[in-house]
């Protein structure tokens, strides 16, 4: 079945690079003969971490030719965490860049993954299309990098389904020009950022993601690409209305803030800055194929928290969270009550990879439970006020204290530990730790962080560090990060700068 | 380099201690090298720099515009300040 879409024109606005559509086809032709060459088939799974530039978007369309999943990952992933993700997805092939770190690579060939260059083309073109609508196209792993890895899965109809609701909802005329300054591994910015235009036949302009130099030129960027759309996150409006000129040409058309959360008052500035009314808190999430609502009518003045409409969804605020039980019309909440927000989508994951048992948890009947917490007003908008979820929204970048508290207890000296969420000015949450050392050595929390940086990725690594005596738990022995970011806030955290200076001195 | 660079030099220092990843001690970093580049801040911490620079120099780059090689080093904004004060 070819199930490939009419895709617009690719461009790297800093490189200068750009490929037509018949460049497009003759890239993705020639990947799809190496990869058949490496024997890669139907339902097999294809690692690429690496992202943001054009033959990111060729390799996956000759992936998706051949029947195959692609699997973006992030590139500053350790080797450790790379081998991690290795062991639950099993890919039969990964494709890196010139980038890729070499120890990455080594993770590969170690585990017995063939690795190729996205250069090394050859020159045969092969034209296929062997995939079904059913089969796996996209697994996007959200935590779990350092122990059991969560790897989202879409198939071509999940995928399919969010674009069509997008193009019914939002049109496809402002997103003719659109750009994208966010990481290719993630749904925010792959799925919907990227793919949704691309494969709705717009252009698509992609940056290196986040990019103080390139957001601080960001006025002039959308002037000289004539740029209609882009999203982004709000850590990068924090950078770019205080750095960068406005744009003068008035191309924009839209503008959409999504991965954290907006307030009332950046938003107007947004508004501002960029000329248009039409900026938009896009709610998603990576399990919903992103983008599931947010504000269709431009005129409605900017709310802390406010969204909006359903976009190819039908959101509920419910008063239950348990997902062990089945859902019943009574515990939806009233209009102006919060409550648990639950969404129904024809474009909901196919699952979690192999993790039955978290999708059960997820999932009910159809209906994915967020863990966000909102209320509905009489026009059916939503509006969030809160998140259960246990994560650390770092810049957008979703950060699971699991994922670091796994790395730290394979620390022989480390008895206890617990990260959690600090507020912070730009990135809205840092990482902070908590952790109780067998001594109170400074050659311990050495050891300790050199330890974190060979297994986490550095975006991951706290920011502020407390060795504590004992990590405070409830009763029934769980710990809540809240009771232990609140015992340690006010006290001294670790002066790490002094103590790893005292290593290299 | 003045004395008054100097001083101006050694709060920089003193700042970039404050927002500088671990294990990359600033004495390390020659007056040139990258701020970014060699490890010492990641890519957004440009933006505490400005603020920085902002609060402590008045420097409006609202208002002068920006060039995000001005903040490269210690040694372009070290230049950077001189400039905003002359």
């Amino acid at each position: 079945m070819y199930l490939e879409l009419q895709v617009g024109e690719l461009a790297e606005p800093i490189s200068g690079r750009r490929w037509g559509r018949d460049a497009i086809a003759r890239e993705v032709a020639l990947r799809t003969a190496r990869l058949q060459r490496f024997g890669l088939a139907r339902g097999d799974r294809v690692f690429l971490p690496f992202g943001n530039r054009l033959e990111f978007f060729a390799e996956l369309l000759a992936i998706w030719r051949l029947g195959a999943c692609a699997i973006p990952i992030d590139a500053r992933l350790t080797a450790f965490e790379v081998t991690t993700l290795i062991g639950a997805a099993s890919p039969r092939l990964a494709v890196v860049d010139d980038t890729t770190d070499a120890s990455v690579v080594q993770a590969m060939q170690a585990a017995s993954v063939p690795v190729i260059l996205t250069s090394a083309t050859g020159d045969i073109e092969v034209v296929a299309g062997a995939s079904h609508l059913d089969d796996d196209a996209l697994m996007l792993f959200t935590s779990g990098s350092t122990g059991a890895p969560k790897g989202v899965v879409h198939t071509h109809r999940s995928l399919r389904a969010r674009w069509i609701a997008l193009r019914e909802h939002l049109g496809s005329a402002d997103f003719a020009r659109s750009l994208c300054m966010l990481p290719t591994h993630f749904g925010h910015g792959l799925i919907c950022n990227c793919l949704f235009p691309w494969l709705s036949g717009q252009d698509l302009f992609i940056t290196p993601p986040f990019r103080p130099d390139i957001i601080m030129r960001l006025g002039a960027l959308l002037d000289t690409h004539r740029i209609t759309f882009m999203s982004s996150v709000p850590s990068i409006w924090h950078m770019a209305l205080k750095l960068s000129r406005p744009p003068k040409a008035g191309s924009l058309q839209r503008v959409h803030v999504g991965s954290a959360p907006l307030s009332a008052h950046l938003w107007e500035q947004i508004r501002g800055w960029t000329g248009t009314r039409q900026v938009c808190n896009a709610y998603g999430i990576t399990e919903t194929g992103s983008w599931v609502a947010g504000l269709a009518d431009a005129d409605v003045p900017a709310e802390d928290g406010l969204v909006g409409e359903a976009w190819g969804a039908v959101i509920k605020v419910l008063r239950i969270s348990d997902t062990s039980l089945p859902l019943s019309p009574g515990a939806e909440c009233a209009v102006g009550e919060t409550g648990y927000v639950w969404l129904n989508t024809p474009a909901l994951m196919k699952g979690y990879f192999q993790r039955d048992d978290l999708t059960t948890k997820a999932v009910v009947d159809g209906w994915f439970f967020t863990g966000d917490i909102g209320v509905l007003d009489a026009h059916g908008r939503l509006s969030l006020r809160g998140r259960e979820r246990d994560e650390i929204n770092k810049g957008g970048m979703k950060i699971y204290p699991s994922d670091i508290d796994a790395v730290v207890e394979r620390f022989a000296q480390a008895s206890d530990v617990c990260s959690f969420a600090l507020d912070d000015e730009l990135y809205g949450q840092i990482v902070g730790i908590a952790v109780v050392l067998t001594d109170q050595q400074d050659d311990t929390v050495r050891a300790l962080h050199l330890w974190m940086r060979q297994h986490l990725a550095e975006p991951k690594m706290p920011s502020r560090w407390w060795s504590v005596p004992e990590i405070p738990r409830t009763s029934r022995g769980k710990i809540n990060r809240d009771a232990v970011k609140a015992a340690c806030i006010d006290k001294p955290s670790l002066d790490l700068v002094r103590l790893l200076a005292a290593r290299t001195q | 380099m003045s004395a008054d660079q100097d001083q101006v030099l050694a709060d920089l220092r003193q700042f970039l201690r404050t927002i500088q990843k671990p294990g990359k001690p600033v004495e390390s970093l020659a007056l040139d090298d990258p701020l970014v580049g060699s490890g010492l801040v990641d890519s957004m911490a440009m933006m505490q720099i400005v603020v920085y620079l902002e609060e402590r120099y008045g420097i409006d780059f609202a208002a002068s515009g920006f060039d995000p090689e001005r903040l490269a080093s210690m040694a372009s904004i070290v230049a950077l300040i001189e400039e905003a004060r002359t």
